[in-house]
């Protein structure tokens, strides 16, 4: 079977969650059978130098089959332009668990990596020095190409990881839809258009993993009503999903997007658990 | 108050809820806009019927001065900012952004049209609008062309419910220009406001609009993330609804109150503070319902009965007014938003339905023409001319809107069903029964038939087509711009892998765009629909004629 990814590529610091991230790619690298790339972003000098070594080898990662990259420069733009140029298909950074409110204007690197990487990303929410498999795999999913693609290589990662449950979830929003009350006057007109919308979307949804052949683990679907982009990841966050899985806006951002967030921005903004998005 | 005034009050208004709700239940059982009842029963306790049968007792029922007027004018004025208030809940900036380029130019084009023609004819022909004081010649015009331009969200919405058309993505673009045209026509409309005499107000016009563009950016910038974060607390932590019902009147009230002290009244401010309410995601479902119930059932039908009280509408019906109002509303909204949709890249029947559905104006029209008469901006005529225009393009759209849509190709199953596209095959096997179906679908779809049985033969082998009840449905995704639907029936049933082990004898091919797959989940999910009850299938099997076959085929 071909390799889910062939290079993975990981955004070392030598903050405290260093230590971790570094174990985990380890484990990442040996589960995906692939190549390991670690990209550091700052001064190079003895101590860093001697640093990174010392970490490299603590993780139980052989210096010898890395690639280890130390460049100078805006961090996020360094990772994203290094990542590209080396070909890295799964790019692996941290996340803190959430960002405060002055960080999301000014932007921060794990932001910045999740949304202009040329390759898929893996946010690690809170990774761990002695890291465990992933059981708990759910996908925000809609019925676009792109969405069939970030279906796929979740549903493969889980089956490398012999998950527990998979489940594709699939949110949508009518907006104004409340406002129907005002023309009539009947809350009974619009539940009983949400419910015939709600069966329909569960319908096709059912249908999709029939038509993408889904086989090994359970599937399991589930469509909510309510915000586009967020009742997705809040749904993965209150069942304690291990990966989140998305697929990115096919469109560059704009500045009105991230001030009005959609989709997988709700996402960006509060991590509901590890995140994975497919490109 | 004195006894006697409650009295009058609270009688006042349990018969104006009691006739609002008695002739707006009877306009929803013929499929028209609630609102229209509800202004009728506003002419039928006022001076137009009441009055005329017995002024004694309008003018003890709803007197013009004193207390009971003044508790009725605090009631309609609650309505009015809760009607906005609402109003800005349903606003969904997603959904205006992701469709930004289409529901813009709607929006815009929409708006300047009908505010063009309206400024224009009021400004040039002021006396024929009953204007006389030169004064306020430019505000009076500049109130028409706004109450001319803004279109009813709720009335559209209700339109594309009925019309089965909410979830789908004409029915989003039109959401979102109506979205957009509210929060234009608002500001709009408060620059006018601020631009009208100050006399009495505590600051200035450059203050005024200084202090709305802080108040409208701070809402939407930084009020909006703190009511985000507000919101999940006070759900979870306070009863509910209680809880949060009150802390968005709270808001809404606050923010209402603060517009009106910088001068451009209450309205602008609920709206606003509904917009950052609405937007927090954590906001339930069923509190947006819940507010809508409260006020749709109890504020908005005495707001729009009190229309019909301030004034008679019989002696103050000008047929040059109302017809001049008429055909600007209509030519300048129609053509307004079906330009706007044409140039955002809809189709031409689209574009229509589009402009109609844009061209109701509704509640706030009716709004903007209350402001304007208590501004004493409009007379009476006027007054009467923007009520029967916001009916008349509530009560039109629905029917121009459907018509134009029926017009606009479909993608349904229901509409792709056809006789033409049917052929009765006595294949035996899966293969030869395929290659027979290629080779009919071939000419019609342009692709050669050995082509579409490639794709079609790959998706066999991924996985067995047989559904259930004699239907199998084979399908591909193949170069083409349209779906395609070719139905056979087949003679001896052929084992296609169907989950009841019955062999299928009706095969629907399904041929759809390589890059649609939502539509080819939609039309396999329409297609299994229709074959959920056996009995019917056994039914109509035993049809022959395949005319007959394919009507009752579409009538499951």
């Amino acid at each position: 079977m071909k390799s889910l990814f062939n290079k993975l590529g990981l955004a070392i610091t030598f903050s405290p969650t260093g230590k971790a991230l570094l174990a985990e790619a380890k484990r990442l690298t040996e589960l995906f059978n692939a190549r390991l790339m670690l990209i550091h972003v700052g001064e190079k000098n003895e101590t860093t130098e001697r640093l990174l070594s010392e970490s490299i080898s603590n993780s139980g990662l052989d210096e010898s089959t890395i690639e280890i990259i130390r460049t100078n420069g805006d961090p996020a733009d360094t990772i994203i332009k290094t990542s590209r140029d080396a070909c890295v298909d799964l790019l692996i950074a941290g996340a803190l668990e959430k960002e405060n409110f002055i960080k999301y204007y000014i932007g921060s690197v794990a932001r910045k990596i999740m949304r202009e990487a040329a390759s898929s990303v893996l946010i690690l929410k809170s990774p761990s020095e002695t890291p465990k498999s992933f059981k708990r795999f759910y996908v925000s999913t809609d019925y676009s190409s792109e969405s069939e693609k970030t279906i796929l290589t979740a549903y493969n990662f889980a089956l490398l990881e012999k998950a527990d449950d998979f489940v594709l979830v699939k949110d949508f929003h009518v907006p104004g839809l409340a406002s129907t009350i005002q023309g009539s006057g009947s809350l009974d007109e619009l539940e009983a258009a949400r419910e015939q919308w709600e069966a329909e979307e569960e319908i096709k949804m059912s249908l999709l993993v029939s038509e993408l052949n889904l086989r090994g683990i359970k599937v399991d679907i589930r469509c909510l009503y309510g915000k586009e982009g967020w009742e997705t990841g809040n749904y993965a966050r209150i069942h304690n999903a291990d990966i989140f899985a998305v697929t990115p806006p096919s469109k560059k951002l704009k500045f009105l997007d991230k001030l009005f967030p959609q989709n997988m921005e709700h996402v960006i903004k509060e991590l509901p658990a590890n995140l994975l998005i497919v490109r | 108050m004195s006894a006697g005034s409650i009295t009058v009050f609270l009688l006042s208004i349990s018969i104006m809820l009691f006739f609002a709700k008695l002739l707006g239940e009877f306009f929803t059982k013929i499929k028209q806009p609630a609102i229209i009842g509800e202004i009728l029963a506003g002419v039928l306790l006022g001076p137009t019927v009441l009055g005329m049968i017995s002024p004694d007792m309008l003018e003890w029922l709803f007197p013009k001065t004193g207390e009971v007027k003044t508790a009725l004018d605090g009631f309609t004025t609650i309505a009015v900012v809760l009607l906005l208030l609402v109003s800005g809940i349903e606003v969904d900036f997603g959904v205006v952004l992701r469709h930004r380029k289409t529901a813009f130019s709607i929006s815009l084009i929409g708006i300047i049209v009908p505010f063009a023609l309206g400024f224009g004819i009021s400004y040039l022909f002021p006396e024929m609008m009953g204007v006389q004081d030169k004064n306020i010649h430019l505000l009076f015009a500049l109130f028409i062309g706004t109450a001319i331009a803004i279109s009813s969200l709720p009335v559209i919405a209700k339109i594309l419910i009925d019309l089965n058309l909410f979830k789908t993505q004409i029915g989003f673009i039109i959401i979102a220009a109506a979205m957009l045209n509210d929060l234009l026509g608002w500001l709009i409309f408060s620059v006018i406001l601020g631009l009208m005499d100050n006399t009495g107000r505590s600051i200035g016009f450059g203050q005024t609009i200084l202090y709305t563009i802080v108040f409208v950016v701070f809402v939407l910038f930084v009020g909006r993330k703190l009511i985000n974060q507000a919101v999940p607390w006070i759900q979870s932590k306070l009863t509910f609804p209680g809880g949060i019902l009150n802390f968005i009147l709270i808001l809404g009230f606050l923010g209402a109150a603060f517009t009106e002290y910088v001068g451009v009244h209450a309205i602008l401010g609920a709206f606003i503070v509904g917009i950052a309410i609405g937007d927090s995601a954590h906001l339930k479902e069923r509190t947006r319902e819940i507010i809508q119930q409260f006020i749709t059932n109890i504020f908005a039908p005495l707001f729009f009965v009190s229309i019909g009280l301030r004034v008679n509408f019989i002696a103050n019906f000008d047929f040059v007014i109302v017809s001049v109002l008429l055909v600007i509303a209509l030519i300048g909204k129609v053509a307004g938003g079906a330009i706007g949709a044409r140039i955002g890249g809809l189709s031409k029947n689209e574009s229509l339905a589009v402009g109609f559905g844009m061209s109701s104006s509704g509640a706030m029209g009716i709004i903007i023409g209350v402001i304007a008469l208590e501004a004493g901006l409009i007379i009476e005529e006027v007054f009467v001319g923007l009520v029967i225009m916001a009916l008349f393009t509530s009560i039109a759209s629905a029917p121009m809107m459907s018509h134009f849509l029926k017009r606009k190709e479909s993608f349904r199953l229901q509409d792709l069903l056809s006789p033409s596209n049917f052929l009765y095959s006595s294949a035996t096997d899966k293969e030869t029964l395929l290659i027979e179906l290629a080779n009919f679908a071939a000419p019609k779809v342009k692709i050669p038939a050995k082509e579409i049985l490639q794709k079609v033969m790959e998706r066999e082998k991924q996985g067995a087509t047989g559904i259930a009840n004699y239907l199998a449905i084979p399908h591909a995704k193949i170069k083409t711009n349209k779906p395609y639907v070719l139905t056979a029936k087949i003679k001896e049933g052929i084992n296609f892998g169907s989950v009841d082990g019955i062999n299928s004898r009706i095969v629907i091919l399904l041929l759809t765009p390589e890059n649609k797959n939502e539509l080819q989940l939609q039309l396999l999910a329409e297609t299994a629909k229709k074959f959920s009850n056996k009995e019917k299938i056994e039914e109509l099997l035993s049809i022959d004629d395949k005319n007959i076959f394919i009507e009752m085929l579409k009538q499951m």
